[in-house]
């Protein structure tokens, strides 16, 4: 089973990884992969509510 | 370095006009904080100079600083910058993926060895080998140290590269730092800034074209003409702060009026950076003038330094009377309590008088009767 990836996939914001089964000239099975992680969710906890948008503003910036 | 044309004919055949070229030298001088006489040489060097490589590097980003590059229009200076170098990998913004991309990123860094520009935008990522940023199978540490490793000069744009921005924000989950940290001992320059402001990110290449060396920099290696001085130095409403007007709530009267914001939270008075002389979005505005606190973006661990970033600043430093911005509060209240004193007193006085005079004009009436 031939298996294709396209890492990265450009023009989009962010890092993703995109891996696809060929079977028979057709896409038989595919898994996209986020392949960049901060944790901003662990970052703004415990932090004043307040302040809480401009962290989380900063997950995408398009 | 460089490709086959000429800066100033790729903007030519861009369409950018020789008033247009000459514009926008004199704005790179200006940003730079030169003389008018450095106009014709960062002209000569740009019309001279073959287009650099340069490679821009995506790590643990928000593509804010990409975004910041690319709005810029003054006067189109993303064409300008897009065409003063020769930008062969920006993974927003190229056509190839996966391999196709992966290959035109190899090239520059095999056969432009030493030679090219690595502009990093996002932290990198040290906890647990790495794992927390990979791109086509390789950590951003392992990129780093090719790329930047090999570089001409990094650029660190934003404050994600320069030191961990926001990705390094308490309790740090990912081990997120900057470039320098990860691949020690490379030429480097930061611009940091959330995002970095396109304008200086365009003045700092200019620079290095024009004089062949980076600008001059402070001990965070930031260059002095984008980060010599604080927002409070030339911000707008630096008179209110003098004046002690300041905002205390939200949509009060104060904030209304276009007064002070430190009492709300502003950083301005510790914060480096251009942004009132600059401003962003085509130099119409900035977050102090739109009415939001400076929160320090491009200084070093802003977000737990200098947060939370509603709570007002414990002192200004340097300030040239040495005052805290309450004392200089409590100085008008008291001048005002004093002044309304006054007023009473005044007030009290001319009610006498007026007694009197009417007593005594009502005495010559009953005279008069």
């Amino acid at each position: 089973m031939p298996k294709i990836v396209v890492d990265p996939i450009t023009r989009i914001e962010g890092h993703l990884r995109i891996e696809a089964i060929i079977e028979g000239g057709k896409i038989a099975d595919a898994w996209s992969s986020g392949t960049m992680w901060r944790g901003i969710e662990n970052i703004v906890k415990g932090r004043d509510p307040r302040e809480v948008w401009l962290f989380v503003s900063r997950i995408c910036g398009v | 370095m460089g490709t086959k044309d000429t800066i100033y004919e790729g903007l030519f055949n861009y369409g950018i006009t020789r008033r247009d070229f000459m514009k926008f030298c004199t704005t790179m001088s200006a940003t730079l904080a030169l003389s008018s006489t450095s106009i014709p040489k960062i002209a000569e060097a740009l019309q001279q100079k073959k287009k650099p490589y340069a490679v821009w590097l995506h790590f643990q980003e928000c593509t804010g600083d990409t975004e910041s590059l690319l709005r810029a229009t003054k006067p189109s200076i993303a064409q300008i910058v897009l065409d003063i170098i020769s930008l062969e990998y920006h993974e927003t913004i190229m056509a190839g993926s996966g391999h196709s991309a992966e290959k035109a990123l190899h090239d520059v860094v095999k056969n432009q060895k030493g030679k090219y520009f690595a502009l990093v935008e996002g932290s990198i990522p040290t906890k647990d080998g790495g794992i927390y940023c990979v791109i086509a199978g390789k950590t951003a540490v392992e990129i780093a140290k090719e790329v930047c490793g090999n570089a001409l000069v990094t650029i660190n744009v934003g404050s994600c590269s320069c030191w961990g921005g926001i990705g390094s924000a308490k309790p740090n989950p990912t081990g997120a730092t900057g470039t320098a940290s990860v691949v020690p001992g490379i030429k480097y320059i930061n611009l940091p800034g959330c995002p970095a402001n396109a304008e200086n990110i365009t003045a700092t290449i200019v620079h290095y074209l024009t004089f062949g060396t980076l600008p001059a920099l402070d001990r965070y290696n930031r260059p002095l003409f984008a980060y010599g001085k604080r927002i409070h130095d030339n911000c707008e409403r630096r008179p209110h702060f003098d004046a002690g007007q300041f905002v205390r709530k939200w949509g009060d009267e104060g904030h209304r009026l276009g007064w002070c914001l430190y009492e709300m939270g502003c950083k301005g008075p510790m914060a480096y950076q251009n942004c009132p002389t600059v401003k962003w979005n085509d130099g119409i505005s900035y977050p102090i003038q739109s009415g939001h606190p400076c929160f320090a973006c491009a200084s070093n661990d802003s977000w737990d330094v200098f947060g939370p970033i509603y709570n007002r600043a414990p002192h200004v430093p340097g300030a040239s009377y040495q005052a805290t911005a309450d004392k200089i509060g409590a100085a008008v209240v008291a001048g005002t309590a004093a002044a309304v004193a006054t007023h009473a007193v005044i007030r009290t006085f001319l009610g006498y008088k007026q007694k009197e005079r009417f007593s005594k004009e009502k005495n010559e009436a009953d005279k008069m009767k």
